[in-house]
């Protein structure tokens, strides 16, 4: 019984004396509520045709003569509505056993404290002891049910005071005339005060001394006393243990307290879900059906502001759905895990610990549930805050002259979809913020979209981390593909099953869970190649911290002099950014025996289990190695005659994480390096590289989209699967060395600096496809630029140099964070080739002005470039020196300049 | 005679392509004389000049260079991208002395 029937109750009491209509002015006077909500119930009385209005001004309300009276259904179905209760057979029991007891205590009822969280339903279980009163006859048919929430006064406790217990006139500023309290109000019936703890110590006196005596004094009166016949229930969320509650308890004779939600039965839950939809049923009126695992979700997640945060939660839902509806003509208002706010979707994750009681409270069979308006309309227990038919005419409204705006139904969906979200956030506090869901269900199999959000939420929960958009959109294609590998009989193979299962396990053993749930929601039957690909996506996102985190490599610099082994450390390191290189120095004088010492000791310090490498110049010190690995068991390598950029190689592979034979092998092919492999071709292939974790899902997509995008040009679409890092960088650089790549697309972040990498999601949803373009044009002319270099450069091959100058440019621009417009970086190229060109000719450049001051202004810069040139110089034998780094870094800075001026 | 000056970084690039410029402009049987500084050599030749052209990577100098040129009525601009990549002599060539009005 909400302040709908209280209105529909006052008016029926006035109408006896104002035969022609009762106006809401009169109705708010009495029930001394807010004039334009009485309005506002009147409307809903009116609007379901319990009323006649009478127009005018104001305008005046009558009961419908021959229409059942509202009131006269609604008490004949709430006999012992208390009775009705969700619960009350269950926990609710004692709590009705005692208000009943406190209702019918003679001579006159006891008066009532009740205790409870936020949102348990203390409100509404007060006006269910007053119809109790009203149904049993111990108070009068006109008997008034007042309600007051202390906490609306709490900052004006005169105003708070004077509001319950009246003031006379001049007591203090503002009391202008003498003003009966809420009490005289009462007076026969039954006053409700909320948050009872927010009245001040003189106002509980003034509670507890009408408690004790049957009257009071309002505040101002010194003689007469108000004697009045009330039965006072007070409420308060306070901790029944507080020093404030114990006074009320002693003075208030009965105490009823009621359950948390989360200590009711699942049950008594459904039964308030039950509700609840069916409410929002008839008020729409229609039908809304419910997926399943909303419903578990809705069963288990954590509401800790009880029964009207499990309402507001599933109102939003419902709001949600209707849009849905409405906008996408959808034929059923149907609710879906996806229109959950995001702490209810969390619920689905403890459906493993409730998987007994679930089945018996939901039939299993069924995947979805409805609710239907018809059956039972369930009472308007109370005008909401939050919704009333006026919120679903409101989308109606809006949804209308969106599309008369001519919008599509996307945009609109969008739109009101804020709306619906603004309108509940003052409640909900975090609402989710939709994935562009829709985007994606287009390409995969229905189902899918939900069973991802579904196991994304089980395993940010299990697996403790965060996961991104994109991997829950490489995720849903990823399954959209093996699913239907597995229905076609396709096998899964997957090469890393073992190193996965070891070294992922949490993952893997999470995933093997995950493929259960799959299996039932699409009646298949995952293969454990394909778990492991699973757990690779449950990895993916750690893949980073797994870089920072995982042992490296030791590298440790022993060199003959006072000071070159720290000085060239120093310099590897702060090129790098690191300080994993340790150098030790060996003065001329010092006994090979010390130095042999000390550098054993630090091999024990430095290493993390990865194993050492000696950097060393010569001598005795290239003996080091053997001996401490035969001491400390230590896996020991020793790279004799080092200098500086060998130093930097070492320790920048060390830092990515390569093992210590990776390290020693690629370093040897390295310095062996020679063009042949490439100065045997004619071309380099042109290709884009399309790297996911399997090699398979998005990577179909992908390719469609770029086979389209590169029609007519001489490009090749390569997908290559990115299941582990380390190998991933080593397989890249192989492929960069053989072909001309124009970028990597992705379907989770991967660090290459050395081409533009774009997000696969992106490029599904056509974001980002002008980049593509552009990128294509950069490749034409760069391929026009290099055929007209063959003719004229005489000692290297064009095609490759003009690639690698194109990675090394765009290294520089990462390393610099200058990005350089297409006509500048074609000029650039051709410096740098022509520079190459002349270098191997053993021509070198002028000078650059004023070169020192250059070198001391831009060191870090310089230092930046030089490491980046490395490779070329290695691979041509060349030197750059500074005057040619400082002429290239010009370009670049000059630039940027230039770029910034529009 | 006609002075066409080509300014890039460091005269790395613009070498060859000075060469088809004058060769092109003796086939046409032009008098013109194509040759090519570095940014920093820019002053010393700018009381010799008819038309300055610049590499698109040192395009950054074209504002400041216009403004310096202005009052001698001597045309400046950057070359075409692909023209300068392909080290187009002809169309350069076309270039400047569009630029001159010829």
């Amino acid at each position: 019984m909400g302040r709908v029937q209280e209105v529909l109750r006052a008016l029926k009491i006035l109408q006896k004396e104002k035969k022609e209509g009762v106006s809401a002015t009169d109705i708010g006077k009495l029930l001394y509520i807010d004039r334009s909500n009485v309005s506002r119930y009147l409307n809903i009385l009116y609007r379901e045709g319990y009323l006649e209005k009478i127009e005018g001004r104001p305008v005046l309300y009558r009961l419908k003569p021959g229409k059942k009276d509202l009131e006269d259904k609604k008490s004949r179905r709430s006999r012992n509505s208390l009775d009705k209760l969700v619960g009350a057979d269950q926990s609710l029991s004692l709590a009705i056993e005692k208000a009943k007891a406190a209702i019918l205590y003679p001579p006159k009822g006891l008066h009532t404290l009740i205790l409870g969280e936020t949102g348990v339903g203390k409100s509404m279980f007060a006006e269910l002891m007053y119809y109790f009163a009203l149904e049993n006859k111990v108070i009068s048919e006109e008997a008034p049910f007042i309600r007051f929430n202390c906490a609306d006064y709490a900052h004006n406790q005169n105003l708070l005071t004077g509001q319950i217990f009246g003031v006379k006139k001049g007591t203090y500023t503002g009391a202008t005339e003498d003003r009966d309290g809420l009490l005289k109000k009462a007076d026969g019936g039954f006053i409700f005060l909320d948050e009872i703890h927010r009245l001040s110590p003189q106002g509980q006196e003034m509670l507890f001394t009408y408690i004790d005596n049957g009257f009071f004094r309002p505040l101002g009166e010194t003689e007469k006393l108000e004697f009045v016949d009330v039965r006072i229930i007070a409420a308060t969320t306070e901790n029944p243990k507080s020093n404030l509650l114990r006074t009320f308890t002693r003075r208030i004779p009965m105490t009823i307290t009621l359950p948390s939600l989360k200590d009711r039965s699942l049950s008594e839950r459904y039964s308030f879900i039950e509700t609840f939809i069916k409410e929002e049923s008839h008020r729409i009126g229609r039908s809304i059906y419910i997926n399943k695992n909303a419903i578990i979700s809705y069963l288990l997640y954590s509401c800790p502001n009880n029964i009207g945060q499990l309402k507001s939660d599933i109102q939003l839902a419902c709001a949600k759905a209707y849009l849905n509806y409405r906008s996408d003509n959808t034929e059923y208002i149907l609710i879906t895990q996806g229109d959950l706010p995001n702490h209810v979707k969390k619920g689905i994750m403890k459906v493993n610990q409730y998987r007994k009681e679930i089945e018996e409270l939901l039939n299993i069979n069924y995947e979805v549930l409805k609710f239907s308006q018809y059956e039972e309309p369930p009472l308007l227990l109370e005008e909401d805050k939050y919704t009333s038919e006026d919120f679903y005419n409101n989308i109606e409204k809006k949804l209308k002259s969106l599309k008369d705006m001519g919008m599509d139904g996307q945009e609109i969906n969008e739109i009101i979809n804020i709306d619906i979200e603004s309108h509940f956030e003052k409640y909900l506090g975090d609402i989710s913020h939709q994935l562009k869901r829709s985007e994606v269900a287009s390409i995969v199999e229905q189902g899918i979209l939900e069973l991802v959000e579904e196991i994304l939420i089980l395993a940010e929960q299990e697996l403790n981390k965060k996961f991104n958009e994109n991997i829950y959109f490489a995720l849903s294609l990823h399954l959209d593909r093996s699913i239907k590998r597995l229905r076609q009989g396709e096998s899964i193979y997957n090469p890393k099953l073992n190193s996965i299962r070891i070294n992922y396990e949490k993952e893997f053993l999470f995933a093997m869970r995950i493929a259960k749930l799959i299996d039932q929601s699409f009646q298949i039957e995952i293969p454990v190649d394909e778990i492991g690909y699973l757990a690779m996506f449950f990895a993916a996102e750690s893949y980073d911290e797994d870089k920072a985190e995982k042992p490296k490599v030791g590298v440790l610099v022993i060199m003959h002099g006072d000071t070159t082994a720290s000085s060239m450390v120093n310099v590897a390191n702060n090129l790098i950014g690191t300080n994993h290189a340790i150098g030790l120095d060996m003065p001329l004088d010092m006994k090979i025996e010390t130095m042999y010492k000390i550098a054993k000791k630090k091999v024990l310090e430095v290493d993390q289990g990865e194993g050492v490498i000696l950097l060393v110049d010569m001598g005795s010190l290239t003996s080091f190695g053997h001996m401490i690995e035969e001491e400390t068991g230590i896996k020991i390598k020793t790279i004799d005659s080092a200098s500086t950029p060998i130093v930097l190689e070492v320790l920048r592979k060390a830092i990515v994480g390569y093992s210590i034979d990776e390290i020693l092998d690629s370093f040897q092919k390295k310095y062996t390096y020679e063009f042949r492999e490439n100065v045997e071709k004619e071309e380099v292939k042109n290709l884009i590289l399309v790297a996911c974790l399997t090699g398979d899902g998005a990577s179909k997509k992908l390719q469609a989209i770029l086979k389209s995008k590169t029609k007519n040009e001489d490009i090749e679409i390569f997908t290559i699967n990115i299941i582990d890092k380390i190998n991933l960088e080593k397989r890249l650089y192989k492929l960069k060395d053989k072909y001309n790549i124009l970028t990597i697309i992705s379907t989770i972040p991967i660090e290459v600096t050395w081409t533009p990498v774009f997000s696969g999601l992106d490029i599904i949803m056509d974001k980002n496809l002008h980049k593509i373009e552009e990128l294509l044009e950069e490749n034409r002319i760069c391929l026009q630029v290099a055929q007209s270099l063959e003719k004229h450069l005489s000692n290297i091959r064009a095609y490759p140099l003009v690639k690698e100058v194109r990675y090394l440019i765009y290294e520089i621009q990462n390393k610099l964070n200058i990005f350089l417009d297409l006509d500048v970086k074609v000029g650039i190229i051709l410096h740098i080739c022509f520079l190459i060109d002349n270098l191997i000719r053993g021509n070198s450049s002028r000078e650059f002005e004023e070169i020192i001051d250059y070198e001391r202004n831009y060191s870090r810069e310089m230092a930046y470039l030089k490491e980046l040139f490395l490779d070329l110089e290695l691979k041509y034998n060349i030197n750059i020196g500074k005057n040619e780094i400082a002429y290239i870094l010009k370009l670049f800075l000059a630039n940027k300049l230039v770029c910034n001026i529009p | 005679m006609l002075n066409i000056m080509l300014v890039c970084s460091a005269g790395m690039s613009t070498s060859l392509l000075v060469n088809k410029m004058n060769k092109m402009g003796r086939e046409r049987g032009l008098d013109l004389k194509v040759f090519a500084v570095a940014e920093a050599d820019v002053d010393g030749y700018k009381d010799q000049v008819d038309i300055i052209l610049l590499g698109p990577q040192v395009r950054y100098l074209l504002p400041k260079m216009k403004e310096k040129m202005e009052e001698k009525n001597i045309p400046v601009d950057v070359i075409n991208t692909v023209d300068y990549g392909t080290m187009n002599g002809e169309r350069v060539l076309e270039h400047a002395l569009s630029l001159l009005g010829k």
